[in-house]
């Protein structure tokens, strides 16, 4: 326990900027929803004229600019983005820090063994995930009661607003197993952008290919908003490719840990 | 009873060597000295025996117990100070010590007090706030505070001024006459000599000699300079106990071991310029053993 509060009392300071950040950009992006509510026909009508491409890789195709809620699967997109970076770099950076600023000395003399030392790690990442992602379902929720005159559909809301957590979970599983992998991690967010971006890319990319192949590559795939709103459900494959992948990465992570050399001062 | 026991200790890092066949004992209450010069391998066998990295082959064993299958046991008895301190920079020194407390079972908390009085640390600093003397003190009372069975020091002394150095090995002491086995790591002679009963000399990561601190007194080299007046004669100092003869113009350079009044008695009618005896540095040691591995 002592290691999970030593991590949380770390990292509060950080988790607290990341949420209002988060809130920040989507009160940003809501905060022109009244604005553009009037004329919605018009704007559905400059999207319509985009060409085809251009509105995929924009994650425009499938959103009718109808209530509310589309214009919210049009914010959360970025929020996406922004949240998988935070959780990335929640899950590189949580294992590598001891290495990085050398700590790992005092931690790992300590009568605890790795196994413990990493579960523990994970739990804090855990934990400042659903943190995040309980104050960000609350405050969009209010956002989005206090800018939409009309009602909204709520199972929907649940549903688009809980593919944070899902994308989140896995980027910090992948920075587990980056972390354990990598020997010696000097900065965390050049490797967090990068990875998130790159998959975010290969799903843009996708957006225009319609590859399915391509499809289970990047997590964004898994939990494509406008096909969550079409369906009104996520797709089951996905979310089990997606159980898949975070055992996998959260196993191999353990194994790795467990048996990896920790460098000298 | 062997507290620490390695044997055939072997570990490469890929294909760089760390260690190679490694064996010594360190006995229940003694005080055990671990001498060689930098990149020999005294910190990775350190490490290995804290399970901080794997060994290659090879095996240790600590209060009888395999130090990699039993290292979390095993663990709860060891204070280990590293040669570099580093905690939680944005923490209060208070708050790392307490957090390194909650690892372990039944801590007196006030030696936390006691051990920051005798070190003249102030314990509401951050450590991000302290020079590298002050953080080798929160090393210190981190490493003693859970009264540990064993204490392991890697090159303990360095970045404390002279007067910490003698109060740190007080403590030291003390914590030895409680009944605490220390391994001390050090690549300076003299302290290892005041303090330990025996050494294990490591170069290029083999042992090179275990020897009882008191034999090595005995053996005692000593470095002598000797400047002439004039000429001499070289065959004067062709007898037992001296090694490394070497002669520049009207100087002599050699190491003896030995009855000290043969040279006295060696130089009886010369016209000296200079005579210097020191302490041969560690390095000069070592040359000697490795002359005599030959």
């Amino acid at each position: 326990m002592n290691i999970l509060i030593q991590e949380l009392k770390m990292e509060w300071k950080s988790l607290v900027v990341w949420c209002l950040s988060l809130i920040g950009v989507l009160l940003l992006f809501m905060l022109l929803y009244p604005s553009i509510a009037n004329q919605i026909s018009d704007f559905q009508k400059i999207f319509n004229s985009f060409p085809v491409e251009f509105q995929r890789a924009l994650g425009l195709t499938n959103i009718e600019f109808g209530g509310v809620l589309s214009f919210y699967t049009f914010a959360l997109t970025y929020i996406l983005l922004a949240g998988a970076v935070q959780a990335m770099n929640l899950g590189v950076s949580v294992l590598s820090a001891e290495v990085r600023d050398k700590t790992g000395d005092f931690l790992f003399v300590k009568p605890v063994s790795r196994i413990r030392v990493v579960s523990m790690k994970m739990l804090a990442v855990l934990v400042q995930i659903l943190i995040t992602n309980a104050v960000f379902f609350l405050a969009s929720w209010l956002i989005l009661n206090l800018l939409s005159p009309t009602s909204f559909n709520i199972e929907l809301f649940v549903l688009l607003t809980g593919t944070l957590f899902f994308i989140q979970i896995f980027f910090a599983s992948f920075g587990f197993f980056i972390s354990a992998f990598l020997t010696r991690i000097k900065t965390v967010l050049p490797i967090s952008m990068g990875v998130v971006f790159l998959f975010y890319i290969l799903f843009l990319l996708n957006q225009t290919l319609k590859d399915v192949k391509l499809s289970y590559i990047s997590p964004f795939g898994y939990f494509d908003l406008s096909q969550i709103s079409k369906n009104m459900s996520y797709d089951s494959p996905y979310i089990l490719l997606w159980g898949i992948f975070v055992a996998l990465f959260v196993y191999l992570t353990c194994k790795l840990f467990i048996k990896k050399d920790l460098p000298s001062i | 009873m062997n507290v620490i026991e390695i044997n055939q200790l072997t570990k490469y890092y890929g294909k760089h060597r760390g260690i190679e066949n490694v064996s010594f004992c360190v006995e229940e209450g003694e005080i055990f000295g671990f001498i060689g010069p930098n990149g020999a391998g005294k910190s990775t066998t350190i490490r290995t025996l804290l399970s901080l990295i794997y060994p290659t082959s090879g095996t240790a064993t600590i209060f009888g117990k395999d130090c990699i299958k039993f290292g979390r046991e095993i663990r709860k008895d060891i204070g280990y100070l590293p040669s570099e301190v580093f905690y939680y920079e944005h923490m209060k020194v208070i708050d790392v010590l307490k957090y390194s407390a909650s690892f372990y079972d039944h801590v007196d908390m006030t030696r936390i007090d006691t051990l920051a009085e005798t070190l003249d640390l102030d314990l509401h600093k951050r450590i991000d706030d302290l020079s590298s003397g002050n953080k080798k003190k929160v090393g210190i009372i981190q490493g003693l505070l859970h009264e540990p069975k064993l204490i392991i020091l890697d090159e303990p002394t360095s970045g404390l001024d002279p007067l910490m150095q003698q109060k740190f090995f007080e403590l030291i002491k003390d914590e030895n006459k409680k009944g605490a086995t220390v391994l001390f790591s050090s690549h300076i002679l003299t302290e290892v000599q005041n303090l330990c009963t025996r050494v294990a000399i490591i170069k290029d990561g083999s042992i090179i000699k275990v020897e009882n601190i008191h034999d090595l007194r005995e053996n005692n080299y000593k470095k002598f300079t000797i400047e002439f007046q004039g000429a001499f004669d070289m065959s004067r100092f062709k007898f037992a106990g001296i090694t490394n003869l070497t002669q520049e113009e009207t100087t002599v350079h050699f190491l003896f071991r030995g009855n000290i009044n043969k040279v006295i008695n060696s130089l009886q009618g010369q016209v000296l310029h200079n005579l210097l005896v020191e302490e041969p540095s560690l390095e000069e040691i070592f040359m000697h053993y490795y002359q005599k591995e030959d």
